[in-house]
């Protein structure tokens, strides 16, 4: 063997080194080459669990997309929409029975045998059995009734029109393997995180937690083929950590912070696409209707017209984002066209109220989360409500604290609570953002304590009606009934910025930015 | 030796003992429920009563920590019933990535410091003397989240040397993956060292038996390395052990900065959803390294100097 002296392997090792920076390669990237077409994107979260029964954050939807099937999928695109997946057809029989029949041949790994009716019932029924936090997702399901191997129909106790848009294609609708389930725990419940099998086009193949899981193709599978061979997911919590791995060429898919879309507008990175999809979020300021500073409706609207939307937006989104209209979102059944209250609203108009209510010298306080964007939110409408003579508190308190704070079986803070910063995130379907203002709510998630007798009938209205058109109205109506409640300021639906690298990826999202990995294709 | 291994391991105990008590008691003090934090905003009182049982909350607090202990006593250190996994396994997968990082942090820091603090000292108020004490000020003053981003958007973002997040795979890849954060972590202690260093030296270089050594012809850097470092290095020492704990706070900054996986990334992960099982557990281990790191630069101090020896 020849022997290689301390000099040699120097020259070399300074030849290979300035080879790979010469040719503008980070040094990771050249270690981490794999063979075939590896997708990197980032996600916001690491793994907590891979049971579909309690699938918590949209990371893990977004991997567990890739290693279930489902009955139906979301469309990648601009409009919401679904289509078929493990399902060879699918029909409303009546409001309350959807009738489904499978495709033949989807096989679970690991010689679990071949998908059927059984294992849809199974998924379906153990979200409502093990009463698992998600089973709200699933609205009135009874059961599922078999009727072959391949087909089955789907019972409601009440018609639930959101099945289309919510379980069905989304993380309660992913269907596992029965015998997997039950060999690889005790009663069918919750195997965390370790899939006992797959039934999608990838496997889970690594996961190291907090460094990356590895999705590579699952041979068993005999749908069509996804366009890559690897799906490596960063778990990447911070925004701005997740911009810097964009530029360093760590992943290729990310969401990026409003505040940097301006940034990534003006000097994009190269071969980069800077995709604005609407989110599913809503954020608005809510009153304590409840508070004897608040109870006057004059003084709620008072605050309604102080609160110039844009102003905030630009504050806290730089001017990234635009005003909302109500709590759903565009592009969404429902989404209203304009508010009540103009988004610039009127000082003069809320001096007015003020005086009708006969109140001066007012101070109220604003409870927070402690996030940079939300306390933006809070010091903007601070000064904004000074200018009519109110006087504003506010109080930027940590994601635990904070989400207690008007729960009525946590304490008597809900008596203290008068005005609130909240965001929701919902689901593709406007019952998804209403149901938790309604009467029963109040004192768990409606924290304004706002009831409308109207407002409840139309929540269970909107579940009954099918046609669009129709639902639209119903949950029109009944954001204009917050808004006209004065317990509502909505500020935003907010904007999901997406930066991708069309050197690498053609990329596939639902219309809200969330992305498809199984529909990405390499460029 | 015996008596002085044994106090220190009754020590060990009972600041552990306290620590894990005192943190018990403080995130219990916390305004929040953890089951609403854990589990969101579209959980029904059902469900955060669930989680409530699960979680053994429903029981007293007192109560709570006894289970804990007892727990402990048979090395369980209790179990995340969001991911349904043991808590020690949970600890012991990010563990390692941050000892890593403050190892090789503490390395670098120490094999440049120690030969500029020995300079320094041999070379007072030269150029390079004074240029050192410029560069140590300079990098103890700058945090070292700081220097992380700085480095980052460098060599990560401008150059595309290094890669910008995560701990890499396998031990090349690591390592590759270790030098911005390791790098970020460590600047600040090689100002801190090299100015500690050059201090001691200083002293020692002015004491009798340095002053003999040198009637005896002995050439100044013989003197410098072999008779004034060995008793100059014994502050370094016992300061790092000390500065273990100082380095898994800072560790959280830099596992946030690069994403990497890490016990301060999960303490932080865990205080802000109230994972209160991981919160203790990871409360504990840290505990239990930080003992475990200053008795044993205790007893490195105490093996380099036999003045301290004869102490013990």
């Amino acid at each position: 063997m020849q022997s290689v002296s301390r000099r040699t392997f120097l020259r070399a090792g300074a030849a290979l080194s300035g080879g790979i920076i010469s040719a503008g390669m980070p040094l990771s990237q050249v270690i981490w080459a794999a063979e075939g077409k590896v997708l990197k994107v980032r996600s916001s979260g690491d793994l907590v669990t891979l049971d579909p029964a309690f699938l918590g954050q949209a990371a893990e939807v977004d991997l567990t997309n890739c290693i279930y099937s489902k009955l139906t999928r979301y469309k990648p695109g601009t409009e919401w929409g679904w289509e078929l997946e493990a399902a060879d057809k699918i029909e409303q029989v009546d409001p309350t029975h959807i009738r489904f029949r499978l495709k033949k041949g989807i096989k679970f790994s690991g010689d679990h045998g071949e998908l059927t009716a059984k294992d849809v019932k199974f998924s379906f029924e153990r979200v409502i059995k093990l009463n698992s936090p998600i089973k709200p997702q699933w609205g009135s399901l009874n059961h599922v009734e078999l009727e072959d191997d391949y087909s089955g129909v789907i019972v409601f106790n009440a018609p639930f029109a959101a099945v289309w848009l919510v379980p069905l294609p989304y993380a309660v609708g992913q269907i596992v393997s029965e015998a997997a389930v039950t060999k690889a725990t005790k009663d069918g419940g919750n195997f965390g995180v370790k899939p006992p099998a797959f039934s999608g086009p990838y496997v889970l193949a690594d996961w190291k937690p907090n460094q990356y899981a590895l999705l590579t193709r699952n041979p068993d599978w005999s749908g069509p083929k996804p366009g890559f061979d690897e799906i490596r997911i960063l778990p990447i919590p911070d925004a701005k950590a997740a911009e810097r791995a964009y530029q360093a060429g760590d992943v290729d898919f990310t969401v990026v912070g409003l505040d940097s879309l301006a940034a990534f507008k003006s000097n994009p990175p190269a071969n980069t696409e800077i995709a604005e999809r609407a989110s599913t979020h809503y954020t608005w300021i809510g009153m304590n209707t409840d508070h004897p500073k608040l109870k006057d409706i004059n003084v709620r609207r008072a605050i309604q017209w102080a609160i110039n939307v844009p102003q905030v937006l630009d504050t806290a989104y730089d001017g990234q984002s635009i005003a909302a209209t109500g709590i759903i979102p565009p592009g969404i059944v429902g989404h209203r066209a304009k508010t009540l209250v103009p988004p610039e609203g009127d000082l003069s108009k809320a001096k007015e109220l003020l005086e009708k209510a006969g109140v001066n010298g007012l101070t109220l306080s604003l409870d927070c989360t402690n996030d940079s964007q939300t306390s933006a939110i809070a010091q903007t409408v601070q000064a904004q409500l000074s200018q009519v003579g109110i006087s504003l508190v506010v109080n930027a308190r940590d994601p635990g604290t904070f989400w207690s704070l008007g729960v009525e079986s946590e304490g008597d803070s809900w008596k203290d609570v008068q005005l609130f910063i909240m965001t929701f995130s919902g689901l593709p379907d406007p019952y998804d953002y209403v149901t938790w203002f309604v009467q029963d709510q109040v004192g768990i998630w409606n924290w304004q304590r706002f009831r409308s007798q109207r407002f409840d009938e139309l929540n269970a209205k909107g579940l009954s009606i099918n046609d669009p058109n129709e639902r639209a109205k119903v949950y029109q109506e009944m954001q204009d009934l917050m808004e006209d409640s004065g317990a509502f300021r909505f500020l935003t639906n907010e904007t999901n910025p997406i930066l991708y690298r069309t050197t690498r990826m053609k990329a596939a999202m639902r219309p809200d930015g969330t992305p498809l990995y199984i529909d990405f294709q390499p460029a | 030796m015996w008596i002085y291994l044994l106090k220190r391991v009754f020590l060990a105990v009972a600041i552990t003992v306290i620590a894990v008590t005192l943190v018990f008691m403080m995130i219990h003090a916390v305004p929040g429920d953890p089951a609403v934090a854990l589990l969101g905003p579209r959980a029904t009182p059902e469900m955060i009563a669930h989680l409530h049982r699960e979680m053994g909350l429903d029981k007293p607090l007192a109560v709570q920590i006894v289970i804990f202990f007892e727990g402990l006593l048979q090395g369980n250190l209790g179990y995340d019933v969001l991911s349904q996994r043991p808590v020690a396994d949970i600890i012991f997968e990010q563990l390692p990535y941050t000892i890593e990082l403050i190892f090789v942090s503490i390395l670098w820091a120490v094999a440049i410091a120690v030969p500029l603090g020995c300079y320094s000292a041999m070379r007072r108020n030269s150029v390079i003397d004074q240029l050192v004490g410029i560069m140590a000020v300079a990098t103890i003053a700058i945090p070292s989240f700081v220097m992380a981003v700085y480095a980052l958007l460098i060599f990560a973002v401008t150059l595309h040397w290094l890669p910008a997040v995560g701990a890499g795979q396998g031990f090349l890849d690591g390592l590759v993956h270790l030098i911005l954060p390791a790098f970020a972590v460590g600047i600040g202690w090689v100002g801190y060292i090299s100015r500690l260093v050059r201090a001691s030296m200083m002293e020692i270089l002015g004491e009798n038996h340095v002053r003999m050594a040198r009637s005896f012809g002995i050439s100044e850097w013989r003197i410098g390395l072999r008779y004034a470092l060995p008793l100059a290095i014994l502050p370094t020492v016992t300061i790092l052990g000390v500065g273990i704990a100082w380095l898994l706070s800072s560790a959280v900054f830099i596992e946030v900065v690069f994403a990497r996986p890490g016990i301060g990334a999960l303490i932080v992960q865990a205080v802000n959803t109230r994972n209160y099982a991981v919160v203790i557990g990871a409360v504990l281990v840290t505990t239990v390294v930080t003992v475990l790191a200053t008795t044993a630069s205790d007893l490195i101090a105490a093996s380099l100097d036999p003045r301290t020896r004869e102490k013990l």
